[in-house]
């Protein structure tokens, strides 16, 4: 009895101390907001993996999976955490359409609050306007550099899977225009593919089933050298596994990352103490692609972008709010997402006075 | 059959909801402070819409899905008002007087099609909707800077034709909402657009007490008897979807200007969905709907949205199984009502049948 009791003293005591030594306290406390696992898993495991690391000072909610139907919900979302005093910055990715309508009513209530936003969907010039600190991947450098890697992996031709919502986003728009400029430089065919868009009467189902059903008619049609890419998060793990099927080119997700579409097309399994561990994802992506036989031309970036975005803004929060960080000062930001995340981005402003960061890293070919 | 049983039947479905936005308010341990804001902003914003949907119900072509065309209505004048920068109370009644003629027309066409649809007005305003916004699609996505000439930096994308997928309605944001307001905590009450939204509810009782509104009731009660009564039946259906398109179209601005920007392309989408819910949560069904219904509902559907996402985090203590159950919840509850009402209906029925053979 006493040897069981002093064990559980010991081992009270031990995960005590690794406990203190991996939590950390804050004097504030800091909103997340992110979507659901539905939507995309990276943003969510980001959100909890800074709950543990600030227990008691992270509160985190979601917004609802069809967010364009129920705009009023993600303002309200939002909105909640201006009623807490103790909240002092509020970091939203992804800013789906809503947070700028919330930040602006943040803002009239609230003029010591650090407002963040992550891949930001509105408008750019407007949301320039209203966030303290936004983020998103270099829409406009990207359109020449997934056409240079996909030139680089043996395409021929690319194929672009979008749909008229997504055309209308401005950089996503420019994005296109750059990769077709790239394209024609080096010789490539782009080729438009309208897909039926997620949020209409289909929905996610719909354009799932239209990207495995076309890859194969395409790569019958154009070859096998033909590189897929497509503007949305749902295209993706239906892209991954048709690509690696027909035995097409995959130069990059949507939102570039190991962890997106890539484990469930492949069917990695990720254990617990795995999660977020990104050299381990590397590797088995690489072991399985080879396996299929498709090496050196399925590809994606180093880091999980949008876990890099929400663990970043947290950390740059908390640095502006105690050490006084000028989130306007783009080395000091630099250095400070590479301290926290130990993921080295290159940033691009998007447009003079504001903070409003393109942001691109390396690529991985597996 | 006694009174308390015959309340309950008449009234299952606003009972059955505000039981669940009781038990979500419990759970949800919202501050006070921040529930009766979210609800004041999203009564301001939601009712007008709601209102609207009434003069088609009582005119007997049921849950008129069509007001998505007053929508769209409202927002191509508030995309014209921006681009011409009209700003304030007087751009925001401009903008209303501009988005009429555009309603009106809209309704003309949605109700000459529902006329060559009769007993089937629903599911054809429906799907009218999903037309309309095809077409907005093609103009905006497409018309707009190769046929129709359109030059604005901050309204079109900079390198293909079409419109940017926001619009910053900064100029009008809150023009109607701040004229007159009343702190109450954090809450800035909108006195006029409530007073705004008590004159259509007052306009809407007292149309129907004129002529024309006695028509309506009567092609809504029996066409055909109406017909012979040498009631316009056509005439006046149309004439009724018009007035749901303009006051539609007007609720869309007033919602947009609460929310100070417009989603090019969604904005109106579920615009007919969750005003329609509201509706039939208050208690309306597709034969009777009235003002009281109108606003009860906007404010239960309301408060489930607004407590049912915290509700959810409370009960299951993660953020992600809370948005799930609130889904199911909220969206479960609308099919019970509705499954509620079919029940309702045929037991009204049968109480009337055995009436009848009582007699």
């Amino acid at each position: 009895m006493k040897r069981k009791l002093s064990l559980v003293l010991v081992l009270v005591l031990v995960f005590g101390i690794i406990g203190v030594t991996q939590a950390a306290e804050l004097p504030f406390k800091i909103g997340i907001v992110t979507g659901t696992v539905s939507q995309g898993e990276e943003e969510y495991q980001a959100a909890l993996k800074m709950v543990a690391r600030y227990p008691g000072s992270i509160e985190h909610v979601t917004y609802p999976d069809n967010f364009m139907q129920e705009q009023e919900t993600v303002i309200g979302q939002i909105l909640q955490f201006a009623m807490d005093p103790q909240i002092k910055a509020i970091v939203v990715c992804q800013a789906v359409p809503g947070t700028t309508a919330a930040f602006n009513t943040i803002r009239e209530m609230r003029d010591d609050m650090v407002l963040i936003m992550g891949l930001p969907h509105e408008d750019p010039d407007m949301i320039a306007g209203v966030a303290d600190f936004a983020m998103e991947s270099d829409q406009e450098r990207r359109g020449g550099n997934i056409v240079q890697i996909a030139h680089q992996m043996g395409a021929k031709k690319i194929l672009h899977y979008s749909f008229p919502r997504h055309m209308s986003m401005e950089l996503l728009a420019v994005r296109y225009n750059n990769m077709k400029e790239e394209a024609a430089r080096l010789g490539i065919e782009l080729i438009d593919v309208t897909a039926p868009d997620p949020m209409g009467d289909a929905g996610i189902p719909g354009t799932q089933q239209f990207i495995l059903e076309d890859i194969p008619r395409q790569a019958a049609l154009h070859g096998k050298d033909i590189a897929f890419f497509g503007t949305n998060c749902a295209m993706m793990e239906p892209a991954i596994s048709a690509s690696l099927d027909a035995g097409i080119i995959f130069p990059e997700q949507c939102c570039p990352s190991p962890f997106h579409g890539y484990p469930g097309a492949l069917g990695i399994e990720i254990s617990e103490d795995r999660k977020g561990d990104v050299d381990y994802i590397i590797e088995q992506i690489g072991l399985k692609v080879a396996e299929r036989g498709n090496s050196g031309r399925m590809a994606t970036w180093v880091a999980p972008i949008n876990m890099v975005f929400v663990e970043a803004g947290v950390e740059l929060a908390i640095q502006n709010i105690q050490n006084g960080l000028d989130l306007s000062d783009q080395a000091a930001v630099e250095k400070a997402v590479f301290d926290a995340t130990g993921i080295k981005l290159s940033l691009n402003r998007y447009k003079d006075g504001a903070n409003f960061y393109l942001v691109i890293a390396d690529s991985v070919i597996f | 059959m006694s009174h308390v049983k015959k309340f309950v039947a008449r009234n299952a479905v606003p009972i059955l909801f505000a039981i669940v936005c009781l038990l979500g308010v419990y759970y949800a341990k919202m501050p006070g402070q921040f529930l009766f804001m979210e609800i004041v902003k999203r009564m301001a914003r939601n009712s007008f819409l709601v209102l609207s949907l009434i003069i088609p119900v009582v005119a007997g072509m049921g849950l008129n899905f069509g007001i998505v065309l007053g929508a769209l209505a409202g927002q191509i004048a508030l995309i014209l008002s921006t681009h011409w920068e009209w700003a304030g109370i007087g751009g925001l009644a401009l903008t209303a007087l501009l988005a009429t003629p555009m309603a009106v027309v809209f309704g003309m066409l949605a109700g000459t099609v529902l006329n060559k649809a009769k007993g089937r007005e629903m599911i054809t305003s429906m799907v009218m909707g999903f037309f309309a916004n095809g077409i907005y699609q093609f103009v905006f996505l497409f018309l707009v800077g190769t046929v129709i000439p359109f030059e604005n930096e901050a309204l079109r994308i900079s390198t293909s034709p079409g419109l940017r997928n926001t619009v910053n309605l900064s100029r009008i944001r809150g023009a109607l909402d701040n004229i007159w307001t009343i702190q109450y905590g954090f809450t800035k009450i909108p006195i006029v657009t409530f007073l705004i939204i008590a004159l259509l509810a007052i306009a809407i009782w007292a149309f129907f007490k004129t002529k024309l509104g006695q028509d309506f009731r009567a092609v809504g009660q029996d066409r055909h008897i109406a017909g012979v009564a040498g009631i316009q039946t056509d005439r006046n259906r149309v004439l009724a979807i018009v007035f749901s398109t303009v006051l539609a179209a007007w609720g869309q601005i007033i919602f947009l200007q609460n929310i100070g920007t417009l989603n090019t392309y969604n904005s109106h989408e579920q615009v007919g969905t969750f005003a329609i819910a509201a509706l039939l949560i208050g208690g309306a069904s597709v034969t009777r709907a009235t003002i009281g219904q109108a606003l009860m509902g906007t404010f239960l559907f309301h408060l489930l949205f607004v407590v049912s996402p915290s509700a959810g985090q409370a009960i299951f203590g993660s953020a992600q199984v809370g948005e799930y159950f609130r889904v199911f919840v909220a969206y479960g509850i609308i099919a019970i009502s509705l499954a509620l009402h079919a029940w309702r209906s045929k037991s009204l029925v049968k109480a009337s049948m055995e009436e009848d053979v009582s007699a």
